[in-house]
């Protein structure tokens, strides 16, 4: 499937509000980073808005005007942190998982339809190469990586299916922090290839319990 | 109601805290946000509630709406879709293990990155480009979350004219969309 459609699909599902949780976290720190992703959203949101203008009536039955004015109990959150942040606290501080040496991750468990994961990279470090049994989605939150299909840096957005085989290796001036939505468990080639599909195996495993 | 007059409306509500003006906009806008949330199939006592809410949130957030940034409508919509997330949420059978992720994911994103004017002329552009049915396929899909075979099944064409259809609106949004 086309990259850009999939990308503005994502944006699309998030400004209508039926993504769950993991995807929710995921793209709004991607129209965070991304300006051109957070323009696309606002004319959407904006249509939809125009839709809301041009929508049906149907009259709230025991509802007035000043029901909505004595509401106190309204929390006045303001919350000027990026979501990641907000949300996982500051990165360095964070229980990392080193998967091997320069590959840490740290998976978050927001629900069970996707699984959410910052990815820490060393520099110069590189994945094996592998393929996807579902999606996944990967968003560089700082530093960059390149793979056999372009560069990503800082508010990139790279979408890979079944049909794509990468080998990702983090830039070597920066290394790279990424955050990944993976809808199923990744199938790995090569070399460590089936040793990284056994430990795949194994831990999906013991998540199920 | 012309959209010039919601805003002279709001902005007597940011200065003034008048209640009359509100009462305007609560008559304006409580009944389409009620509907809103019905036709994302949420039952009518609830609807109500999550009604109550959105323009209470309007009432007591008002000084953070920008009429320079948004439209007043899209303001409203965003804190109506934000409110039907928390409820479906709350409502789902899918296990959930954070309690308040959504708080901090929309609350402060800023929707300014394009002015309201910018919005317009895009979205004018679009609305030349899209006939009536792919208009009401992107309002029934995207505003009112229907699936594609409810929308095939009420518009009684081949669920696959719909997802084709739907997929061209898409790419050619995406022209404009740049």
């Amino acid at each position: 499937m086309n990259g850009t459609v999939v990308k503005n699909q994502l944006i699309f599902d998030f400004a209508s509000g039926i993504l769950g949780p993991a995807k929710s976290l995921f793209a709004s720190t991607y129209l965070e980073l991304n300006s051109d992703a957070s323009k696309i959203s606002s004319t959407f949101e904006n249509m939809l808005g125009e839709s809301l203008m041009d929508n049906e009536n149907i009259h709230p039955k025991n509802l007035k005007y000043t029901d909505c004015m004595n509401n106190e109990n309204f929390k006045s959150a303001s919350n000027l942190k990026d979501p990641v942040t907000s949300f996982f606290g500051n990165l360095n501080n964070l229980n990392w998982n080193q998967v091997y040496k320069g590959f840490k991750e740290y998976t978050a468990s927001i629900d069970d339809v996707d699984e959410l994961k910052l990815i820490k990279m060393d520099p110069g470090v590189s994945v094996p190469m592998h393929s996807h049994a579902g999606k996944e989605y990967i968003l560089v939150l700082d530093g960059s990586f390149c793979d056999e299909y372009g560069q990503y840096s800082k508010g990139d957005i790279q979408i890979n299916d079944q049909k794509i085989k990468h080998t990702p290796i983090a830039s070597k001036d920066t290394g790279c922090v990424c955050l990944s939505i993976t809808e199923k468990d990744v199938i790995f080639f090569g070399r460590y290839g089936s040793f990284l599909n056994l430990f795949t195996f194994i831990k999906s495993f013991f998540k199920q319990k | 109601m012309q959209k010039s007059n919601l805003n002279d409306l709001m902005k007597r509500i940011q200065k003034d805290r008048d209640e009359m003006a509100f009462s305007q906009i609560f008559d304006f806008f409580a009944p389409k946000v009620n509907a809103y949330f019905i036709q994302n199939r949420i039952k009518f006592e609830s609807s109500e509630d999550l009604t109550q809410e959105v323009l209470s949130t309007v009432w007591v957030k008002s000084n953070l709406y920008d009429s320079t940034k948004s439209a007043l409508s899209t303001w409203i919509f965003t804190i109506a879709r934000n409110k039907k997330i928390d409820f479906l949420r709350k409502n789902s059978k899918i296990n959930f293990k954070e309690e308040d992720i959504r708080e901090f994911l929309y609350l402060d994103r800023e929707i300014d990155l394009i002015g309201e004017n910018e919005a317009k002329k895009q979205i004018e552009r679009i609305n030349n480009e899209l006939d009536e049915q792919q208009k009401i396929m992107i309002k029934m899909n995207f505003f009112e979350n229907k699936s594609h075979k409810k929308i095939a099944d009420e518009l009684e064409i081949p669920l696959g004219t719909v997802k084709s259809r739907i997929r061209h609106i898409l790419l050619k949004m995406q022209e404009f969309l740049r």
